[in-house]
């Protein structure tokens, strides 16, 4: 299969917080919605600050496209649509003016199809971006990131602080965007229901490291916990073991396989796994 | 880069739009007084050129309360044209600023007369105005990318502290160089040589403002 994104060893130190992104690898299929999940300083923006050059990277290879994009590669930028969380453009500015601007930036910026959002939206055209509310702002920049016909929509935090209806009427337009089979979305979010809703490929990193990229179908079906006595633990094979998490009375294994860890430890009740239990287990927990 | 301009436009404009109110009046002013004394016209004229210009440097700041100088860079340009854009947006403001000042003067030396003792004064003014708004730019593109956002107001400060400077030492090099009694010609050549120390520093200042911005990271 082909990736439309591919990261390669990616290493960045920033010496001042001490904080490290070590060796991160994986890659976003065409076609496909990646979520991106970690804790808060995880790395997560650094990682897409580091696909979008607006980090240097200390180490490693980014391939937007199939290849490695440098400053001089501004036709690979005109395929990239990028949402930040907050305020992604000036607030002085209308949406008129913001399409003035995108215009004289992108050959392919298409006013038409930003008035459409702006209506869809239901974003006043003349009044300043100050005067928005925060989820009509994240509305502009993803109509902005979507009116230059993007492939590859970028996406940081950008569903953080909206009310469940407007994350939702946004959810809707990120699953139609990737209806084209070349396009797809990396989606970096600490709201796991709605990637659970969207994602094909979950992403996790803890602490700057690369923990694992699993397909949606895979965490739904296969990924499993088992709810251990101290028993019952300690006869877990090891090898069976992804992490793990002592709480009051139990504890909480995480496998890769829910079905051969029913087969193989009788009487342990196993459940399915929610992204965010994962996400607790790879976070809190130990790790093989 | 039309983009760009029109986003470093949209920057300055509502204090340009504040700014020229107050240049009209202060030009009605001035052109409505009596011009024997010229401090006026001197003030006016200075006031004008430089203020524009130090408006436009001084909005950069305006665009990194927001993403928008991260997001600027996941667009199709490269960095050098961002750079290039301030000190394009910085040029034409500074035109804006001679042509009120050229207005300015002009209705006042036809309402009362010439107010200064040589033909040479009014060139040497635009070149002093001129002068410090481009050294001026060209001390705080770098020091605004090396030093951050934050420190921007301490930054225009010095700039237009060594704009100034800039324009009275090389002045006070003229000066020594023809002692007493300079000729037209000489003051002349005199502000061609401000003039020309401006536009090699702003020219200098380019490829070091790039240099700093591409190492920048957001």
């Amino acid at each position: 299969m082909d990736n439309i994104l591919e990261l390669n060893q990616i290493c960045k130190t920033f010496s001042k917080s001490n904080f490290t992104l070590d060796n991160l690898s994986f890659s976003l299929p065409y076609g496909a919605i990646m979520g991106f999940v970690g804790e808060n300083g995880a790395g997560k923006t650094t990682t897409i600050g580091c696909i979008l050059n607006t980090i240097a990277k200390d180490k490693g290879t980014v391939k937007l496209f199939g290849k490695e994009m440098q400053d001089m590669d501004t036709d690979s930028r005109e395929k990239i649509g990028v949402v930040y969380d907050g305020d992604n453009f000036p607030t002085y500015w209308t949406a008129k003016q913001l399409s003035h601007v995108m215009s004289g930036l992108y050959r392919q910026w298409d006013s038409a199809l930003f008035q459409k959002y702006l209506e869809e939206f239901h974003l006043p055209a003349k009044q300043k971006i100050k005067q928005y509310s925060k989820g009509m702002t994240t509305k502009l920049a993803i109509a902005a990131a979507l009116s230059h016909h993007p492939c590859l929509l970028i996406l940081d935090e950008a569903t953080s602080g909206l009310d469940p209806i407007v994350r939702d009427d946004i959810l809707d337009v990120f699953l139609e965007f990737v209806q084209e089979e070349n396009h797809s979305i990396l989606l970096s979010s600490h709201i796991t229901s709605d990637l659970e809703r969207i994602a094909d490929y979950i992403t996790f990193i803890h602490n700057g490291k690369f923990i694992m990229t699993a397909s949606k179908n895979e965490l739904v079906y296969q990924y499993a916990v088992m709810r251990c006595r101290k028993s019952q633990f300690l006869a877990v094979d090891p090898a069976d073991i992804l992490a793990w998490r002592k709480r009051d009375f139990q504890i909480d294994v995480l496998v890769p396989n829910g079905k051969e860890a029913e087969r193989k430890y009788k009487g342990v009740v196993i459940d399915h796994v929610s992204i965010d239990e994962m996400m607790l287990l790879f976070v809190k927990g130990e790790k093989r | 880069m039309k983009g760009l301009l029109i986003d470093n436009f949209y920057a300055t404009l509502s204090n340009a739009k504040i700014f020229s109110v107050i240049v009209v009046l202060l030009g009605i002013f001035v052109v409505a007084m009596d011009n024997r004394i010229p401090s006026l016209i001197i003030g006016y004229m200075l006031l004008v050129i430089i203020g524009y210009s130090l408006n436009s440097i001084a909005s950069i700041r305006k665009e990194s309360v927001t993403k928008w100088s991260q997001y600027k860079l996941t667009t199709p340009i490269k960095r050098a044209n961002i750079i290039t854009s301030y000190f394009i947006s910085l040029c034409l403001w500074l035109v804006i600023g001679i042509v009120f000042a050229t207005i300015g003067v002009w209705l006042s030396v036809m309402l009362h007369g010439y107010p200064f003792d040589k033909n040479t004064d009014i060139f040497m003014l635009f070149v002093v105005g001129i002068g410090i708004s481009l050294f001026m730019g060209a001390i705080f593109f770098p020091l605004f990318f090396i030093g951050g956002e934050e420190r921007n107001e301490v930054f225009l400060v010095i700039s237009l502290l060594c704009g100034v400077g800039g324009v009275m030492g090389i002045t006070t090099l003229i000066n020594n160089f023809f002692p007493e009694g300079m000729t037209c010609v000489q003051i002349i050549l005199g502000g061609v040589l401000i003039l020309a120390c401006a536009v090699i520093a702003i020219v200098l200042s380019y490829p070091i403002t790039v240099c700093v911005f591409r190492r920048k990271e957001y």
